[in-house]
């Protein structure tokens, strides 16, 4: 990966840091769930832990989302949409990774299907380890995300438009296409 | 609760079986599961005098990789909604040259099944002219993957590169765990 | 100058209190399911953050119909009056409302039709479908309205109401047949089939990134504070502009809290149910206009 741009990601003007004060208080997360922490995000939607609280609602399509929840394993036929996904967001966006999956596989490190590093292919802003994270750990992590905003340290977005060459070189790598060819798209 | 008719029309079957087609052996599993293995010629005639007698719902069609006999299982799980009985039938076909016959005719979804496990053994269904179409694995360039002779650790490290540790904390952990045990042993 | 000031007082009205209404209303909702709820200024922060984030266009067809729906709704709403306040003495006249409203609508037809998404299409149909179900009894009850008062203006209504009482009293069940209609203007539950975030990943919206989803969040804002102005104007007697914050916020919280605890409608049975009951008690209340009762 290239280190070249570094200096100028972190610069921000004066009007993208009182956007960011902004966005950091109104995340709309995409409604796209790939495996088990799917299950770990009613409860932390819901009158128990209630996410509304700090403006984290879910969105029903990635135009209007700003953060992407890989939500556990994520396998080949999924990343292809996942790329997709990632790629229709408008900037800025965030990406959080949930639990050992996305991290190195976990327990599916031995899998012919699924992947075994998810930053590899998209920027990630922050994992949550564990398997899976309770809805404490999530609470955690969105309000470590919500200070990595507001600091400016949440700019994977930035990298992936930096470093483009070498995402879609590693994502060609593993998945052959990135294009989605399928009976029921054509 | 199986009446008593019921058993009656079930040891109907059974014997019924045994005469009809020669080289077919029953087992009973449990009370409501029986397991038939046939010859593969015998196979689609045994599905179609089942699937009168009741036996109408195709749960499913898989296949078993026996590496050691060089054989393929094929298993056909019949259901009977009226009885709540369950039929395993189950034949075995040649490893090295694995054809068999479709069994689109008699239940239409069959023809997933069998684009499933053409996709994942490799076994080709004649008449199912779809059988060779990719269904789940999307671009597969490789074994079908769930032969007993492909190897997913393998496969997954030279298409999924894994994280690069700085430090061996895995190694760390046994020792760490060692320690502890050491303690309490000693 | 001074109508510039005014036109200004109604659309930062709209603006302020209608955003500031529409948190309040998630608040509600959230205590209803036993949440915490966003602060109320939630909306606001919403819109801005929309605004400062990078989007897409889809076309011409598709920037020019989000001007042309935030616009016509602005326009709609300077003629709106605010209780006793009125940015256009005399000219606010009923069908003038409902003439430029249909601007606001087409252009948001236009524009999502302009993405070429498919949800976005079902969405703009189904919403026309629905308002081809609301607006019949909705005209018939208030045609019955202004017949019995022999005027389409409603600053003149609000004034004879503040002399003969509010219509809600003397018209019942026009004022529920009204109220039903602004359900499903609103798009509230159970007439919530166009947005519909989890069928039809929120229909019309489906396409709209950044500033277009601010804009069309904003328009939406306005659209619900025309619809609600209007019954408060008819059926609750306007009064002054605090009286008349004072009754819509009410009307929205009753909207809001009807919609917490409903389902969705399908389209279908929506514009069934409007084509019977509502449609049916609009008849009753024509008949006992008419009659002079």
């Amino acid at each position: 990966m290239s280190n070249r741009g570094n200096v100028k990601i972190d610069e921000r003007t004066v009007w993208e840091k009182i956007a960011d004060q902004l966005r950091s208080r109104s995340m709309w997360m995409l409604h796209y769930c790939t495996g088990c922490g799917a299950v770990e995000l009613p409860p932390s939607m819901t009158s128990r832990f209630d996410l509304e609280r700090f403006g984290i609602g879910p969105m029903a399509t990635p135009r209007q989302a700003d953060i992407f929840l890989i939500t556990g394993y994520l396998s080949v036929k999924t990343l292809r949409r996942v790329i997709y996904t990632y790629e229709k967001m408008p900037d800025p966006k965030y990406v959080i990774g949930f639990g050992s999956c996305t991290i190195n596989g976990g327990i599916y490190y031995d899998s012919y299907a699924t992947i075994n590093r998810l930053d590899y292919y998209i920027p990630v802003d922050l994992y949550i380890a564990g398997c899976m994270p309770r809805p404490e750990a999530i609470f955690e992590a969105f309000t470590k995300l919500m200070e990595m905003i507001r600091k400016g340290e949440a700019n994977g977005w930035k990298r992936y438009k930096e470093n483009y060459e070498w995402y879609k070189q590693n994502q060609l790598r593993s998945l052959g296409e990135v294009i989605i060819h399928d009976e029921f798209h054509e | 609760m199986m009446s008593s008719t019921n058993n009656i029309g079930l040891e109907e079957i059974l014997s019924s079986l045994n005469q009809l087609f020669e080289g077919v052996s029953t087992e009973k599993v449990d009370p409501r599961q029986y397991k038939i293995i046939t010859p593969p010629e015998k196979t689609i005639p045994v599905l179609e005098f089942l699937k009168e007698k009741g036996y109408s719902h195709l749960s499913i069609l898989t296949c078993i990789d026996w590496i050691a006999e060089k054989k393929f299982e094929l298993v056909y799980i019949l259901f009977n909604w009226g009885t709540g009985v369950t039929f395993v039938v189950s034949t075995y076909v040649n490893r090295d040259n694995p054809i068999f016959y479709t069994v689109k005719h008699i239940w239409p979804t069959a023809e997933y099944y069998e684009r499933d496990v053409h996709e994942f053994f490799g076994v080709k269904f004649e008449g199912n002219e779809n059988c060779e179409k990719p269904l789940i694995l999307e671009l597969w360039n490789d074994l079908p993957p769930l032969r007993k002779d492909f190897d997913p650790l393998e496969y997954s490290k030279k298409h999924y590169p894994d994280r690069e540790y700085q430090k061996d904390a895995i190694h760390e952990a046994r020792i760490i765990r060692g320690d502890v045990r050491g303690e309490i042993d000693g | 100058m001074a109508v510039a000031a005014r036109v200004a007082g109604v659309l930062l009205t709209a603006f302020f209190f209608g955003l500031t209404f529409e948190g309040i209303g998630r608040k509600v909702t959230a205590r209803i399911q036993k949440r915490y709820g966003p602060p109320w200024y939630q909306n606001f922060i919403d819109v801005l953050k929309t605004l400062t984030k990078h989007g897409w266009t889809h076309g011409w067809i598709f920037d020019f119909g989000v001007v042309m729906a935030l616009g016509g709704v602005i326009a709609t709403l300077t003629f709106v009056p605010l209780g006793n306040f009125v940015a256009f003495p005399g000219l606010d006249n009923f069908f003038v409302i409902v003439y430029l409203f249909t601007v606001g609508a087409l252009g948001m037809a236009m524009g999502m039709v302009g993405t070429g998404n498919p949800w976005a299409s079902i969405g703009v149909a189904r919403a026309l479908t629905l308002m081809l179900g609301y607006e019949v009894p909705y005209l018939i009850v208030i045609t019955s309205l202004l017949y019995n008062f022999k005027t389409s203006n409603i600053s003149t209504i609000v004034e004879i109401q503040s002399v003969n009482g509010w219509n809600i009293f003397r018209f019942p069940i026009g004022a529920l047949v009204a109220f039903i209609c602004l359900q499903g203007m609103l798009g509230k539950e159970p007439f919530e089939a166009p947005i519909a975030p989890a069928e039809i990943a929120s229909g019309p919206m489906v396409e709209l990134s950044a500033k277009y989803m601010g804009l069309l969040m904003l328009m939406n804002t306005f659209m619900e504070f025309v619809e609600i102005s209007i019954f408060v104007d008819l059926f609750l007697g306007g009064g002054n502009y605090f009286e008349f914050l004072l009754k819509y916020l009410t009307v929205w919280i009753f909207a809001i809290m009807i919609s917490a605890v409903l389902p969705r409608f399908r389209i279908e049975q929506a514009v069934y149910f409007y084509w019977t009951v509502p449609l049916l008690l609009a008849f009753i209340q024509v008949f006992l206009v008419v009659a002079g009762m």
